[in-house]
């Protein structure tokens, strides 16, 4: 078989400039799906990461029916039982409590529907990353303590409610006793996340301030956790509910919390598989062709190899080793300059802050960091000679059936 | 010992419809270690029966015996592997696979037979050295002359020491002496090997050389004399 390997490539040599084309645009197809690849795994992990990392958390342990209806009487007491679960836990990395409730901030210019969540800022910024978000100029700040008497706002907010560092607005609840209560903040400072849909719904402000504003008590509506590896998920929630098992609680996944994220990553993965497929498909053609030429060239010579007894299927495996060399040095080529360029872009990132309204709606943030995995790059090779496979078949069963007196004759 | 036998074979082509019958009613036996040539005008059929007698193409009727093998009902399969073990084929316009070298030609036959890769390379070194081009070795076909082609041509026919070699005007594309210095190797690896050599041909010096002078006229044996002899009758 060694020598049929090496007729195929060296027949591929024999019209440089034809097989260099054909190779040309299988590296251009390799090329163009690595990066594609490359840059939706970027998009796809900064929005997921974004979102986590903002407000999700990887678990959130709630009052059953919280999820579907973000009152405050879906609320529950943190005993000792439910923080030791999460404390001894050894892939939970930190965690931290949170009142959310659904309500109004209003300024003397307007007035919006916002998500107001009570925070206890020591924890809250080991979980997201709401700290490293908030603006540290301008005399805006992060908020200082469990009863601080400020409100920490997003600029979206501030620009739309016409406020400033240190304005006052006030926010509306509905208590426990369905009574709506108010109170007057001072903005205390302005945050500016990476996700559009966060900055334009979700106030934060101290633990112990919702809690009188609401009248809670010891009560919170979530435990927010983050682990050590987003892939623990599964896991670590089958643990919360073994140790949790007596008590009314939902235990949620990221996912879970997020459907709609999920399902804009198997999207995106969708319009990549739809995209790969029309590149490929162009170029199973250009290779079939290619070889469809090369084979009526070398009709007479095919003839030849079968008259001195070489048999059919030596003749099949030519073409396809044949096709193969095409294949293998287009993946080369087109993985060595995918890896460089991704590896460049992956330093730099793409930076689209020019577009930044567009980006911020998907939650990536405004530059994009491409990542290629391994199984991108398996993926990459796997798709290569399964095209190229299928792009001989038929050149070379037609290759294999010459009939050796019609190819003598043929010159 | 036959090397071939052919009964009553008959060759009709269908060309557009019309019915043209190529061979009619061939009789011919050969021994191991002739070295004939069949010889006829354009369209006598000669190039077809040798076409028939190397299994490349299919009687309409009559037996074809070629090494003790009935070739009627053989498959693609058995036919490529009987013509790869059995028998060697020149060609006219030389035919070698252009993107290998002289010694690789001839190796290639070698290869397909299963043989080890020292063996071939040394037996392939060796032929080619026999047919005098030991020092073109690693030049591929297009740098060399067509008398130095079919050298190779020559040798890669007869590396694997078949029963039989089938030459197609093998002398047609070839000037007078290097003609004549191919059909002398030929001769003496006949001699030596005792290989069974046919050639279809209209030149009159392979006419001269050959042993036995088969005359084919309209598809019929016209003639067939042996050498000394030149005459003889159609058939045998």
């Amino acid at each position: 078989m060694k020598i049929f390997m090496m007729l195929g490539w060296r027949n591929i040599w024999r019209n440089k400039r034809r097989s260099l084309v054909v190779i040309s645009s299988i590296g251009v197809g390799i090329f163009a799906m690595m990066f594609s690849m490359g840059f939706m795994n970027g998009m796809n992990m900064q929005m997921v990461e974004n979102t986590i990392s903002t407000s999700l958390g990887h678990i959130a342990i709630h009052e059953k029916g919280f999820q579907d209806n973000m009152k405050l009487e879906y609320s529950f007491i943190p005993d000792g039982e439910i923080i030791s679960a999460v404390k001894g836990n050894s892939r939970v990395k930190a965690f931290t409590e949170r009142i959310k409730v659904q309500g109004m901030v209003r300024s003397s210019e307007a007035s919006r529907g916002v998500m107001i969540v009570g925070i206890d800022p020591e924890t809250e910024r080991t979980v997201s990353k709401i700290y490293d978000y908030t603006l540290k100029q301008d005399g805006s700040r992060y908020l200082s303590g469990r009863g601080d008497e400020g409100i920490l706002i997003s600029k979206t907010m501030a620009d739309r409610l016409d406020l400033v560092v240190g304005d006052r607005l006030v926010i509306m609840v509905q208590d426990l006793n369905n009574e709506i209560v108010g109170a007057g903040l001072a903005v205390t400072g302005l945050y500016e996340s990476p996700v559009d849909s966060f900055d334009k719904y979700v106030v934060f402000a101290g633990i112990e301030k919702i809690r009188e504003i609401t009248g809670l008590g010891k009560n919170i509506s979530e435990i927010n956790v983050l682990l050590k590896d987003k892939d623990d998920v599964a896991p670590v929630k089958t643990e919360f509910a073994g140790a949790m098992g007596g008590k009314n609680l939902e235990i949620l996944t990221w996912k879970e919390m997020a459907p709609y994220l999920v399902r804009a990553v198997q999207l995106f993965d969708m319009i990549m598989f739809i995209f790969f497929t029309i590149v490929f498909i162009t170029v199973i053609f250009s290779v079939a062709n290619t070889l469809i030429m090369a084979i009526m060239e070398r009709f007479h010579e095919i003839g030849v190899m079968k008259s001195i007894g070489t048999r059919p299927s030596r003749i099949f495996f030519m073409i396809i080793f044949e096709s193969m060399n095409l294949g293998l040095v287009g993946l080369a080529g087109g993985v060595a300059s995918g890896l460089l360029v991704i590896a460049l872009l992956s330093w730099t990132g793409i930076d689209f802050s020019f577009w930044m309204e567009s980006m911020k709606m998907f939650g990536t943030g405004s530059v994009i960091y491409p990542v290629i995995r391994v199984t991108d790059i398996t993926m990459a090779v796997v798709i290569v000679l399964f095209t190229t496979l299928i792009a001989a078949l038929y050149p070379a069963v037609k290759a294999a059936r010459i009939k050796p007196l019609e190819a003598l004759h043929f010159i | 010992m036959n090397i071939i036998d052919i009964q009553n074979l008959t060759k009709v082509y269908n060309t557009n419809g019309v019915p043209v019958q190529a061979l009619n009613g061939i009789d011919l036996s050969a021994e191991q270690g002739e070295f004939s040539a069949i010889a006829g005008p354009s369209g006598s059929g000669k190039t077809t029966l040798l076409n028939i007698i190397g299994g490349l193409d299919q009687p309409t009727h009559g037996s074809v015996r070629v090494v003790d093998t009935e070739l009627g009902g053989l498959s693609a399969r058995d036919l490529s592997d009987m013509r790869l073990q059995k028998i060697g084929f020149i060609f006219q316009a030389y035919n070698l696979i252009p993107v290998l070298t002289a010694v690789e030609n001839v190796e290639y036959i070698l290869l397909l037979q299963g043989a080890g890769k020292e063996e071939r390379r040394s037996r392939a070194e060796e032929m080619l050295r026999e047919v005098g081009l030991g020092r073109e070795l690693n030049r591929r076909p297009a740098e060399l002359s067509g008398g130095q082609q079919q050298r190779i041509a020559v040798a890669r026919a007869i590396v694997s020491e078949p029963d039989l070699v089938l030459a197609d005007e093998p002398t047609a594309n070839l000037d007078q002496k290097t003609g004549a210095s191919l059909l002398d190797l030929m001769r003496e690896l006949n001699h030596e090997k005792q290989i069974t050599f046919i050639f279809s041909t209209h030149d009159p010096m392979v006419m001269e050389r050959a042993d036995r002078l088969i005359h084919l006229t309209d598809g019929k044996i016209s003639a067939d004399e042996h050498k000394g002899e030149r005459s003889g009758s159609a058939g045998q």
